[in-house]
């Protein structure tokens, strides 16, 4: 039966102490309380003596290196030819998932350029920063351009203050940048009557205590809906192919301070409208307190964005990388509610638009059913 | 010298010279009681700052031993009841009365007040039994030197119920120190009576419990002044150290309108008062002339206090730190060590070998131990009497460090785990950074050593990391250097170029791990960034890095092994930041090293909330930092002991990495 010899603790301060000699050789046999080895802290030389008599049938530390208290410095066998136990084979359990993410690096790639993981293909095993790179080279110049360049020129002869963009800035540049190198943008809008939505909102936020008020994520919950039922509106163009997604990924934008995010609900196609609301009134706050998490501010098929705040007649959104429509909400100073929304050429038309505005300009009948 | 008091002359250091006869002792007693009473006055017409303890009939008692000290080198440490202790001490009675009323004439110009003043050898602090400690520190320092002095520390009998007062009888009875405690006990502490707090009853018996020579006098014998003179005089003989009890009843309350006595007890207080007895002796004609004389002279003092202006700051202080002295390249330590531990001992040796004020002071020091965790190993012998095997007493020795800087020696007190600075927290919250923030002539150059950290599986209250605590200290400097610092250097550094109270952080686990710069070097020390050039902040990685890591002390290897993941397995560049000054914090040296960053992540072992990282952050908050930042540290829970659990606790590379991975 084979005995381990252990490293042995000198101190409780030292976890390693360093192997200074070795006095057995494999093979030799050795008696009870020999000898075999030294071993060292900046303290002290303690010897290591062997428990038993035997074999010396395997030497797991190695001279001159450190080892770990309690770890196996040698084995003794009851022959010399007895077989040391296997060492311990390295954990080859499968790669857990964060083993097949993305690199951080890759994650930071992917976001300044509005992409996701799941479009770019890894070379081998995780997504690297080298696999975004290079789709970004293949997808076209528009993609290619590093963002700090969309910007046209090399600012040579200028003069100022170069200032670096933030995170959030320079997602933006590569939103818009999208938006005029590949989306083909066009603009329809809709002036509608506001009262409607705005007595559905109020009773539908008595009736579950909302503190808010829901008309825009209720006129949002409505945009999800439409999606689902019309996938040519959540979609965009892949390689000369439409891509109709199979999630809707609802985008809305939430404007924190000096930050311009468009914060993103997932799947939201699958929630109820007051759950739904709910979800997206949480990822307001969280986008207003600078907490939105990676997967929220990425990844939208539809967006939905409202100046209603600012009182302007128009705004004309930019459409959001590989989406098709942004709509756009806005209340002039004089109480005119226009419904608009930017929309890529490529993957639908002015009529298809236009019907989708006017079904989302109608809330919902009160008894449940869509208008 | 203060204004010249009738009857009375100073010698040349300053000290009213008063007799030991009838006349001179009821004159300056009269002054005394005349001066607590314009203060009383004064401050029923609104005219004082805060609130004041006067020594209302226990003039004699406060009198009788520090006119006694009549060697230039003799202390006298007071606390909230010092008026007679520093009258007689200073002769200063505008000093006073203008210190109370916050004017510009105040003794130390209204910024201590009626319980905090300094003069010379006098010192008074507000915390009982709080100077105690520091009279054994001053006393060692005294006998070191050979001066025949005597220290004094007047405490109450409301005091005996202070640990540290015991721990300084100790302290002064295991050194053999000319320290003499003085307790004034007027049978009443605050508004409650002696009797009810004393356990055993005994005063006295105290003392002599730890071998203290003890005496009881009545501050209302005839010859009370007299005798208190004879033990003074067998202090300064040498005798050791000794209790003197003084039996004295006060006639006013314990400061303003707390008095609970009964009317009859005040009545017999009245009748007993021992200044009034000794006027009495004396024919009443002198003795009006002597009132008159005095009130005379009191009402001039209080004319020139209520002409010095109301104290102002020229500009309002923002800390209270001196600046750091010359370096001395003499002492220049190896940058690269075998290990930390060798590092700091022979920066030790150093200090020991070539600053003969340099004292090691702490528990278990002595060969062939050398300390817990062998940092003073090698040193107990070769440097007998300056390095100091105490008793287990963490306050007491802090306090004796205290006295020993003030001083002008330069203490390095070893406490054994950095758990145990609670211990010491009085005596540096209250004390240590006090003295040189209010006094421009007292400096604090004392130097805490103290092993810290976790990872070795010793349980909640030898692991923890609580710089979090003593960064919050005003005044207090916190140092914390890393495997990748001069460690030794930085030791050196702090005794003997940094004259400002002082923690020297050291975790446990680097003591064993190799000393070498690497891949860091220091960044540029900003000239407002007091210290920074003794104590540098080290850097490695590019100035461009996708994330800035700020980490310290012993969490750096985590951190430097968390750094190496990022790089190798996700592709970041990556910038480690480590300041080795964590107050006060290099500002400006770190708003140059992370403001341009997308990414900060501040990691520390601490309990860190309200910590070292959420200062560093604020800092960056405040400067317009516009990315993203991430706090990792020790929740706010009990560091467990077993090895499983601790891990579990305590930032790891797994646990920091997750969370960093997060930010991406």
């Amino acid at each position: 039966m084979s005995t381990p010899v252990h490293v042995p603790r000198v101190n409780n301060n030292d976890d390693e102490v360093k192997l200074v000699e070795l006095k057995v050789e494999l093979g030799v046999q050795v008696s009870a309380g020999q000898v075999l080895a030294s071993v060292e802290t900046d303290k002290a030389v303690v010897d290591v003596e062997a428990p038993a008599a035997g074999y010396v049938i395997a030497i797991a530390a190695q001279l001159d290196a450190m080892a770990q208290v309690g770890s196996v410095l040698l084995w003794l066998g009851s022959t010399a030819d007895e077989a040391p136990p296997a060492l311990a084979m390295p954990d080859t359990a499968a790669a857990t998932d964060s083993e097949l993410a993305p690199t951080a690096k890759a994650r930071a790639l992917l976001l300044q350029h509005g992409l996701s993981a799941e479009q770019v293909p890894a070379s081998a095993g995780r997504l690297s920063a080298d696999d975004v790179a290079r789709f970004v080279v293949t997808r076209g110049p528009a993609l290619a351009q590093p963002a700090f360049a969309a910007t046209g020129g090399s600012g040579a002869g200028l003069e100022g203050k170069s200032v670096a963009l933030r995170p959030d800035e320079r997602g933006m540049l590569a939103t818009v940048t999208w938006h005029r190198d590949v989306a083909v943008a066009g603009y329809i809008e809709l002036p509608y009557d506001a009262q409607p939505w705005e007595a559905y909102a109020k009773q539908l936020g008595q009736q579950h205590a909302l503190l808010l008020n829901p008309m825009l994520a209720l006129m949002a919950w409505r945009l999800v809906e439409l999606a689902s039922q019309t996938p040519k509106l959540n979609a965009t163009i892949v390689a000369d192919r439409r891509l109709e997604y199979s999630a809707v990924n609802l985008g809305f934008t939430v404007q924190a301070g000096d930050t311009l995010y468009l914060a993103v609900l997932r799947n939201a196609m699958v929630l109820g409208e007051v759950e739904f609301v709910k979800q997206l009134i949480g990822l307001q706050r969280r986008a207003a307190a600078h907490q939105l998490g990676p997967q929220e501010t990425q990844g939208a098929t539809i967006g939905f964005s409202s100046m209603a705040r600012w009182d302007v007649s128009r705004h004309v959104p930019i459409l959001a990388p590989q989406s098709a429509v942004m709509v756009a909400h806005a209340v002039d100073a004089k109480g005119q509610a226009v419904l608009g929304a930017s929309y890529d050429h490529r993957v639908l038309h002015g009529a298809a638009v236009a019907a989708m505005l006017r079904k989302l300009s109608r809330p919902p009948k009160v008894d449940g059913a869509s208008a | 010298m203060p204004r010249p008091i009738p009857n009375f002359a100073f010698n040349s250091a300053g000290k009213p010279q008063i007799g030991c006869d009838d006349r001179s002792l009821f004159s300056f007693g009269n002054l005394i009681r005349q001066t607590e009473q314009l203060i009383l006055d004064l401050f029923g017409r609104g005219l004082l700052s805060g609130t004041t303890h006067t020594c209302l009939g226990q003039e004699l008692c406060q009198m009788a031993v520090v006119r006694a000290l009549q060697h230039d080198d003799d202390v006298v440490l007071s606390n909230h009841r010092n008026h007679g202790h520093f009258l007689t001490y200073s002769g200063d009675f505008l000093g006073l009365v203008a210190e109370i009323m916050g004017r510009e004439a105040g003794v130390c110009r209204g910024y201590g007040g009626s319980q905090h003043m300094a003069v010379r050898h006098f010192h008074s602090n507000g915390v009982q039994a709080g100077m105690t400690a520091i009279a054994t520190g001053l006393a060692l320092e005294r006998r070191q030197r050979g001066s025949p002095s005597v220290v004094a520390v007047m405490v109450g009998d409301g005091t005996l119920g202070e640990g540290l007062l015991y721990e300084s009888m100790n302290l002064a009875a295991v050194w053999k120190l000319p320290v003499l405690f003085v307790v004034e006990n007027n049978g009443i502490a605050q508004t409650t009576v002696t009797t009810s707090t004393i356990g055993g009853g005994n005063i006295a018996a105290r003392g002599a419990a730890f071998g203290l020579k003890t005496w009881q006098l009545n501050d209302a014998d005839a010859d009370f002044c007299a005798q208190a003179q004879r033990i003074v005089d067998a202090m300064r003989d040498g005798i050791g150290p000794g209790m003197l009890v003084v039996e004295t009843r006060r006639l006013g309350p314990h400061s303003k309108g707390d008095d609970l006595r009964s009317a009859q007890e005040r009545e017999r207080i009245d009748q007993r008062d021992p200044l009034a007895a000794l006027g009495r002796r004396l024919p009443a004609s002198e003795r009006s002339a002597i009132e008159a004389s005095n009130q005379a002279f009191l009402r001039g003092v209080e004319a020139a206090a209520l002409e010095s202006p109301v104290s102002t700051f020229a500009v309002v202080p923002t800390h209270a730190l001196r600046p750091a002295t010359a370096s001395v390249p003499a002492l220049a330590q190896p940058t690269d060590a075998a290990n930390v531990r060798l590092a700091i001992n022979t920066a030790l040796r150093t200090l020991l070998t070539h600053r003969p004020e340099v004292l090691v002071l702490g528990e278990d020091l002595h060969e062939p131990y050398g300390g817990a965790f062998k940092v003073t190993a090698g040193l107990s012998e070769e440097f007998a009497g300056r390095v100091i095997s105490t008793p287990i007493s963490e306050a007491g020795i802090t306090g004796a460090g205290i006295g020993l800087a003030l001083a002008g020696r330069r203490p390095v007190v070893e406490i054994m785990f950095a758990d145990f600075m609670t211990l010491c927290m009085d005596q540096l919250y209250n004390h240590a950074v006090k003295f040189p923030g209010m006094f421009p002539e007292a400096s604090v150059p004392l130097l805490m050593r103290t092993p810290c950290g976790g990872r070795r599986g010793y349980g909640p209250t030898h692991s923890q990391s609580p710089e979090n605590m003593l960064v919050s200290v005003p005044g207090l400097t916190v140092v914390y250097g890393s495997h990748r610092h001069n460690v030794g250097q930085l030791l050196v550094d702090a005794v003997t170029c940094w004259p400002n109270p002082t923690v020297f952080l050291e975790h446990k686990l680097l003591y064993g791990e190799a000393q070498a710069a690497g891949a860091f070097a220091s960044l540029p020390a900003h000239s407002d960034d007091l210290g920074s050039a003794l104590f540098p902040t080290l850097s490695s990685g590019p100035a461009e890095a996708d994330i800035v890591l700020l980490s310290y002390g012993g969490m750096l290897p985590v951190v430097e092994r968390v750094a190496r993941l990022l790089r190798d397995d996700e592709e970041l560049t990556v910038r480690i930041v480590a300041p080795a000054l964590l107050t006060p914090l290099p500002r400006h040296a770190l708003r140059a090293a992370l403001l341009g960053s997308p990414k900060v992540a501040v990691i520390e072992e601490s309990h860190h909330e309200y910590g070292v990282g959420a200062e560093v952050l604020a800092l960056l908050a405040e400067s317009g930092f516009s990315g993203q930042v991430l706090r990792i540290g020790m929740p706010p829970v009990p560091i467990a002991a077993a090895r499983s659990l601790e891990a579990s606790q305590l930032p790891d590379e797994k646990s920091i990495l997750a969370r960093i991975l997060g930010m991406f």
